[in-house]
């Protein structure tokens, strides 16, 4: 096996940065081509890889396709990289695709989409606290201000007591990738092409690449396509991110909870709003997984992942097989392969999520459901490649309503369609030793504000790419 | 008892008139997308139906022999043929005329009749080589009423307390619920359900050990003599035209279901097509008598498949209607069934490199996906008669309406009631 080029890869995608009390994702736009790859070759030796010293600060960048073209990228070569990169997250069948319809069309996003500013970069700062991040910003804004114009700023902190808002801890489950330093339990652990590129991954082939087919550039600072075609390869120790704003109706969340589990005598239920709310997620507000502790939470925060679903829980008495967790992680049980060969298949659909939360620190739950003000996640995630990653598990897997044998289930957390037109039902099904219950007239409580798809170029390609 | 079958003509274009056709089926396209075609509706043998524009511009690599502008219309329909072609031309009586005039020698406006147009199909119907069927022995008719006792238990499930009760009891009482209402009269007759043709599958299994020794020196050959010398595909996703895939993706994903047409050139030389024949006979044994119960090649989301070769067995065509996005439908070919795609798809030009037939090509995950879309073509109007019910769901609710009949154990009554 290749080992990983770890001084290379830039160290967001192995590291969540969780002790970093503070991030401010700066979508940028290129004023001027030639100041901003003078930015970007100073850059290139401040970036945070997996080998730099643990810092009080941490810096990555990313490019969008239309970033790489600012730069003067030539299209031939823009070509090579990934269609649903070089197209980026807005398009007609991307929307069907990813279900943002409605309030979460993007011709209402806050970034991102058709009637925002375009995005070029995205330059991510992470401080251990809010000054640390602040000081540094200003010092590279020096370095910068010639080069870009601020589009946008996303601020950011690590998810409070490591639970998102609706309540429910969070980013438990996270692949480990083959030779990065971490190493995961079981099924956790994926070979390095299914998020970095130049690295063969689950299916033992190499990942589609960025290759440099026409001369431009320093091109001795790139390495030669692992897959032997001859060409210099600008996506070797890089990877694709996915970033998507996703605000969080947390109010709404729980008191849908409690209207759908009243008793005939009107009266509600923390205890059984929390079980409900549980039963969507997959896991209990500890984190303790539903296959484990059907009844109820046993309180303490619990990471634990050990746990499968063949065997002890086939029918999903324990842990629907709606709820969010089990199908966009379905581990060891595809209805049609047996537990091994749908371990296999569940390493090919995998992503590795760097969530970092927006708005006050809130942590919701039946009790308390009312945060002040606009809550939410920075949903991100790193993958090779987008379409069999992150697109197919948000389509096939949250947002298609017949997944598995279910007829109208679509995830109920991150699944739902606001209005999902006439006559379409949107259920939630609880399979129950005799009748099942169902959880009729889903609402969305999860609305895209923003989101793009950006390249995240090793250490070495940034310095190409201010060569060019 | 009765059949689901293939149905496919190739008829030719008339070269002057092929932009009013693409009109024509544009127009078909938009109010099927939108609801607004009900004709389709009233035939009540048609399940599926397509109509595809092919041209020299279809073919992603050169035509083993010269190819004039055609158009194919294929469906999948239920029992007799003749009926079938009847009811085309009755209730699609005016989009056939209208299509068809635009193509060679249809009937002048005068002489137009059931009978004429009925002949006119007739005359370009060709042979499909093999055909998969999800769900084998329903009817359309048959499938929406499982569909609406379904939904009447459904909500009798949901909307009544159950609490306590064994499933026995309850199975019991939606059954006697059932039973009142007359509309459901035709539940009571047990519906046939398919089972494994071992007077067919025990055969092939043992015709395969007896000539594996032959079978291996054909693969060796097959090796040394072809794969290692063909040209294979090389290309990967991203360096496919990016308008091409967006043609395709217009379509894509509007519905629960999706349709593909695929098509490719065989490669030179007889022992390419004889081997592509022993697949494709391979395959009518395992589609037609093994794979009966709602999945190909264990891929559990596929309602219709088929390949049929044309033009002297120098091209051949791929249709499938599917559950889901391309995706995943690729993706499960790759995951559940690569070597049998492979099997038969080596055997076309510019495959993904194969060894020995089975390994490589579709495993060679990048390639081979690059090689789907690249020979993947649109389909200008494709129809289906149920776009909101996935394979599993017909096949369940099958079972649902054979299941309300017996006299169930607890155990079995509790797996009844997970059908919901």
């Amino acid at each position: 096996m290749a080992t990983l080029e770890l001084s290379e890869i830039q160290a967001y995608l192995v590291k969540d940065y969780k002790e970093m009390g503070c991030s401010k994702y700066y979508l940028l736009q290129v004023t001027d081509a030639g100041e901003a790859k003078k930015f970007l070759s100073r850059a290139a030796g401040k970036i945070t890889h997996i080998k730099s010293a643990v810092a009080d600060i941490c810096l990555n960048l990313g490019l969008t396709s239309s970033g790489l073209k600012a730069l003067g990228y030539k299209e031939k070569n823009l070509q090579r990289f990934t269609r649903e990169f070089r197209e980026g997250m807005v398009t007609p069948h991307r929307q069907r695709l990813l279900g943002d319809f409605d309030s979460s069309d993007p011709a209402h996003w806050q970034w991102g989409g058709p009637a925002n500013e375009s995005i070029d970069i995205i330059l991510m700062l992470f401080g251990k606290d809010e000054a640390t991040a602040e000081n540094y910003y200003n010092s590279l804004v020096q370095d910068f201000q010639n080069a870009f114009k601020v589009v946008h700023i996303l601020n950011g902190g690590p998810l409070p007591s490591d639970r998102e808002h609706f309540g429910f801890r969070d980013g438990i489950s996270q692949p480990a990738i083959i030779g990065s330093g971490i190493t995961g339990i079981n099924n956790d652990n994926i070979k390095a092409g299914e998020f970095i590129m130049g690295y063969k991954n689950e299916y033992n082939i190499y990942p589609d690449t960025a290759l440099l087919t026409e001369p431009q550039g320093d091109a001795s600072l790139l390495a030669d396509d692992a897959g032997g075609s001859g060409y210099k390869d600008v996506g070797r120790n890089g990877t694709y991110f996915v970033l998507r704003q996703l605000q969080q109706h947390v109010n709404a969340f729980w008191t849908f909870m409690k209207e759908k589990t009243k008793k005939e005598d009107g009266s509600m239920s923390n205890e059984e709003s929390t079980k409900l709310a549980a039963k969507m997620i997959g896991r209990w507000p500890s984190g303790a997984p539903l296959v484990k502790h059907p009844d109820k939470d046993p309180g303490r925060e619990s990471d634990d992942n050990d746990f499968y679903y063949a065997k002890n829980d086939k029918l999903g008495y324990n842990c629907p097989i709606a709820s969010h967790i089990r199908r966009t992680n379905p581990r060891d049980h595809f209805e049609e392969t047996p537990p091994h060969g749908s371990l296999k298949l569940t390493r090919r659909h995998r992503i590795m999520r760097r969530v970092r939360s927006y708005g006050e620190n809130f942590i919701g739950s039946a009790e308390n459901h009312k945060p002040g003000g606009v809550v939410g996640l920075l949903f991100g995630c790193f993958n090779a490649d987008i379409s069999r990653q992150f697109e197919f598990i948000q389509y096939t897997w949250a947002n298609y309503p017949k997944f598995k044998r279910l007829y109208a289930d679509p995830d109920p957390i991150i699944g739902v369609r606001e209005n999902p037109g006439p006559g379409t039902e949107q259920n939630f099904t609880i399979p129950q030793p005799t009748v099942n219950k169902v959880i009729t007239g889903l609402q969305s409580f999860v609305t895209v504000k923003g989101g793009a798809y950006f390249f995240f170029p090793s250490v070495s390609v940034i310095k190409f790419l201010s060569t060019i | 008892m009765i059949k689901q079958h293939p149905l496919i003509l190739l008829t030719p274009v008339k070269e002057d008139q092929v932009e009013r056709l693409q009109e024509l089926l544009a127009k078909i396209k938009a109010a099927l997308h939108a609801g607004t075609e009900t004709a389709f509706q009233q035939v009540s043998t048609l399940r599926y139906g397509r109509w595809v524009i092919l041209s020299r511009e279809s073919f992603r690599d050169e035509p083993a022999v010269p190819v004039g502008i055609r158009l194919i219309f294929s469906t999948n329909y239920d029992g007799d043929l003749d009926f079938h072609l009847r009811e085309l031309c009755t209730g699609l009586a005016q989009y056939i005329d209208d299509i068809y005039a635009c193509c060679e020698g249809y009937p002048e406006p005068g002489n137009r009749t059931t009978e004429s147009r009925k002949q006119y199909l007739e005359q370009w119907m060709i042979k499909t080589s093999a055909f998969f069927v999800g769900a084998p022995l329903r009817t359309v008719k048959q499938i929406r009423q499982e569909k609406q006792l379904k939904d009447f238990i459904w909500q009798l499930l949901v909307k009544n307390k159950w609490d306590g009760k064994p499933a026995v009891e309850i199975h019991r009482a939606i059954r006697n619920a059932v039973d009142a209402q007359p509309e459901f009269e035709w539940s009571k007759q047990k519906a046939k359900e398919p089972s494994i043709n071992w007077k067919v599958f025990l055969p092939y299994v043992l015709l395969l050990l007896v000539a594996l020794p032959l079978v291996i020196v054909g693969a060796i050959y097959l090796f040394l003599f072809h794969e290692l010398r063909d040209k294979n595909g090389t290309l990967t996703l991203s360096q496919l035209p990016d308008s091409q895939i967006r043609r395709l993706e217009q379509d894509e994903d509007l519905f629960p279901q999706n349709q593909f047409t695929q098509v490719a050139v065989m490669k030179p030389g007889f022992i390419r097509r004889l081997n592509f024949q022993i697949w494709m006979l391979r395959t009518r044994v395992l589609a037609g008598h093994v794979f009966v119960k709602g999945k190909l090649l264990n891929i559990p989301t596929i309602h219709f498949a088929r390949w049929v070769l044309i033009d002297n067995n120098r091209h051949v065509l791929f249709f499938s209607n599917f559950d889901g996005s391309w995706q995943q439908y690729l993706g499960d070919f790759i995951d559940q069934s690569g070597w049998g795609l492979s099997g038969i798809f080596s055997n076309t030009v510019n495959f993904p490199k194969t060894r020995f037939m089975v390994t490589g090509g579709a495993y060679d995950e990048e390639h081979f996906l690059a090689w789907s879309r690249s020979t993947q073509i649109p389909t200008q109007a494709w129809y289906s008669a149920y776009h909101d019910l996935s394979i599993k769901n017909i096949n369940n609710n099958t079972k649902i309406r054979n299941e309300l009949r017996k006299d169930l154990s607890e155990k079995k009554a509790r797996i009844f009631l997970k059908r919901f």
